[in-house]
């Protein structure tokens, strides 16, 4: 009984350090949530001060609605390969700024700047460089091209480069971290056994930089299917919604077609659907990691 | 160590001082920067104390979506605040693309704005059925307007906003290229692809097409269809059965032209029809390189600073031939930005003088000259621009027409989905049934 006792007492101090922060998600997050949650069910317009309830309307009409398929497919498209991308480039070039490379503290700086700049900026500075720089560089070598965010074929990949641009900074930083924590005895070792550098790197970093290959694919992840104010600042869904993600399609219900309740349904969906990823996401990546 | 540290410390401040000044840049967009321009200004003159004995200083918010011309706005503003020293406007401007989501927000937020612009027709009468606006019919400064200017404006037969701005939309062309080539200015729309052709066939842009932007490409199809279903097609009150359900996209033969229409104007359009911007088109035109440019007059400001010699002698402007019926191509004249007060507003007198300004012959003097626009107050100055003289006689022969109004009982935003859908036609992805078909579809889905 005295020792449950102790134990809370100790434990106590640990809660009254949580109660602030507690607090503030409570306060930020919980309760606009759940506020929010409540006109998923109804008509609301986003204007009106009167709200009409629908039941589960919103909800069924959203899984018979093509269009916000279309854009799951595209955010997915949009994000998985940004994933792929962004860890595999931040990786190369971790590997490559943890080697006794002359200037590697200036080119750590270099890679990272693109992720200070705010995405909006990023977005104009870019939507200029396609249709503007670019075209006009590459003419005075006499070769004519177009902005990829004009054509719906390419402009996803358009909006797929900037993003990578902008997103391995932090990532590889994350990858410098973990490889500076990889012990050099054990690569020493390896390589006193015979293991060519490949072999050390399969067997012995990867291994052991997993928890970042976790992290990195993890945040990476959520944060592209997330995506909405690049996406808006440079083409807003267009041409012909070949970049409608998940969330300008969100807004463009919410605000410019008048049917916040769909919005909010939808946004619910994509809630579900985010939490999943995540879940499943960390449970493939946990296994894959070991001890050090 | 520490050097590397220092090292890194001064490029991360460096990129964020970069970072800083792009977020600002945005935000005078956006309306912060507003509030900061306001700031700088208090501190520049000391406040007058005099009149502050008999009466409280106010500030009232001033909202507009004028924000290509931030500075011009702010000059009337500051000539309001000279001659009422006891009233402070905070003006806040927002880009059209954003206007009225954030106002929308701000208002079923609890935020009040004291004064805000808004487009007679659809927008309106959703912020008055919300109840947000206050009825500004009977009041003195009305009398500064046209009877029938007032009327066109009017939401449920009453005024709900005070008509302001005006202009005529109509097609830029570099009367250069056109006496080099021959060309006479066309009335009709095959007229004007023929003489695009020729353009083309030249070597020059025929058409300036910023649709990189949706409201480039946005306002063409709001104006093109509305003018062919009335006018060509007979059926003035379609976008109203539309919007109950009575009427499909596939019941008007207009749509198809405008689809064509489109076409046309894309095949004969710039480089990237889809990946320049207005700002890039703006810049193709004022070079030069340009035949024909459908816009309303803000670029006209921008031409002059960029081309002073072509502005004043080789632009010239005709009203766009939206059919091959000469005596239908009337001059499309729309009001834009009327202002309007907001009924929860703490201060509705000092709202309402700022109004009664804007409405004086002063007030519209002063618009005319900062925004490059015209001003609907009575007997205000209509010297804008040598182009837009060319239209004088339209102006005179009262050859003018509103394709808004045809829309203006309904709250249907069917724009920015044509415009998408539509942008699949242009690369061959869907046959103009298919984007008929895909309207129909999409308001089924949105307004039942």
């Amino acid at each position: 009984m005295v020792t449950i006792k102790r134990m809370i007492r100790r434990e106590f101090w640990y809660l009254a350090f949580l109660i602030p922060g507690l607090c503030l998600f409570t306060l930020a997050v919980v309760i606009p949530f759940v506020m929010g949650a409540r006109y998923s069910f109804t008509n609301w317009d986003g204007l009106a001060r009167t709200v009409h309830y629908t039941g589960l309307d919103n909800y069924k009409r959203a899984f018979t609605d093509p269009d916000f398929w279309k854009s799951l497919v595209n955010t997915f498209k949009y994000a998985i390969i940004i994933t792929v991308l962004v860890n595999l480039i931040a990786l190369l070039l971790a590997l490559l700024l943890d080697t006794y490379l002359k200037f590697k503290n200036f080119f750590r700086t270099v890679f990272f700047l693109p992720s200070v700049i705010s995405i909006v900026l990023s977005g104009f500075i870019w939507k200029y460089n396609y249709a503007v720089g670019f075209p006009d560089l590459f003419s005075k070598f006499g070769i004519e091209i177009t902005s990829p965010l004009g054509n719906p074929d390419y402009a996803l990949f358009g909006l797929i480069l900037i993003a990578v641009w902008m997103g391995i900074g932090s990532p590889m930083i994350i990858y410098i971290a973990g490889l500076q924590g990889v012990s050099g005895e054990l690569l020493e070792s390896a390589e006193i056994d015979g293991a060519n550098m490949w072999q050390s790197f399969r067997n012995i970093t990867l291994p052991l930089i997993a928890p970042s290959i976790t992290i990195n694919m993890l945040l990476v992840l959520t944060g592209s299917l997330k995506v909405f104010d690049m996406v808006y600042v440079t083409t807003s869904g267009g041409p012909a919604f070949s970049t409608e993600v998940i969330s300008t399609f969100i807004f463009k219900n919410s605000f410019n077609n008048f049917q916040a309740g769909y919005g909010t349904a939808l946004s619910m969906i994509f809630f579900v659907i985010l939490v999943l990823v995540t879940i499943i996401q960390i449970s493939i990546f946990r296994r894959r990691e070991v001890e050090q | 160590m520490k050097k590397r540290m220092a090292l890194v410390l001064c490029t991360l401040m460096f990129a964020l001082s970069i970072t800083a000044c792009g977020t600002s840049d945005n935000n005078a967009n956006t309306g912060n920067a507003a509030g900061g321009t306001n700031d700088g200004k208090t501190t520049n003159e000391p406040a007058p104390a005099e009149p502050a004995k008999d009466e409280e200083p106010v500030t009232i918010s001033f909202m507009h979506f004028k924000s290509d011309v931030t500075d011009g706005v702010q000059k009337i503003v500051d000539q309001f605040e000279s001659e009422n020293p006891t009233i402070k406007v905070d003006v806040q401007p927002v880009k059209y693309d954003d206007y009225y989501t954030v106002l929308k927000t701000k208002m079923a937020g609890g935020d009040v704005v004291d004064v805000f612009t808004l487009n007679s027709g659809a927008q309106t009468k959703l912020f008055v059925d919300g109840g947000y606006v206050e009825d500004l019919s009977g009041k003195d400064f009305l009398s500064n307007f046209d009877e029938s200017v007032l009327k066109s404006q009017a939401t449920d037969g009453k005024n709900y906003i005070m008509p302001l701005n005006a202009g005529p939309i109509a097609v830029f062309y570099n009367k250069k290229i056109f006496t080099d080539l021959g060309l006479q200015v066309p009335r009709t729309f095959d007229a004007m692809i023929e003489a695009g052709k020729k353009i083309k066939a030249a070597g020059k842009t025929a058409f300036a097409l910023g649709w990189k932007d949706q409201w480039t490409l946005g306002m063409w199809v709001g104006r093109d269809l509305p003018s062919n279903t009335a006018l060509v097609a007979n059926q003035p009150d379609f976008f109203e059965k539309l919007e109950t359900g009575a009427a499909k996209f596939a019941d008007n033969p207009a749509a198809k032209t405008t689809i064509e229409h489109a076409k046309q104007l894309y095949d004969l359009g710039n480089k990237d029809q889809l990946g320049v911007d207005y700002n890039g088109i703006v810049d193709l035109f004022a070079k030069g390189e340009v035949g024909m440019m459908y816009m309303g007059t803000w670029p006209l400001a921008d031409i002059q600073k960029k081309n002073p010699d072509l502005y004043n002698n080789s632009i010239g402007y005709f009203p766009y031939p939206f059919s091959n019926d000469e005596s239908l191509n009337k001059l499309e004249f729309n009001p834009d930005a009327s202002l309007a007060v907001s009924s929860n507003s703490p201060h509705k007198e000092a709202a309402l003088k700022f109004l009664a300004f804007m409405a004086s012959k002063e007030g519209g003097d002063a618009w005319v000259k900062n925004i490059n626009s015209l001003s609907y107050v009575k007997g205000s100055s209509t010297d804008i621009a040598p182009a837009v003289n060319d239209l004088k006689p339209y102006f005179d022969k009262g050859e003018m027409y509103d394709s808004q109004s045809y829309l203006a009982k309904t709250s249907i935003d069917w724009g920015s989905q044509f415009v998408q859908v539509v942008q699949n036609y242009f690369f061959g992805k869907s046959t103009e049934d298919e984007v008929i078909k895909a309207m129909d579809n999409w308001v089924a889905k949105n307004h039942k």
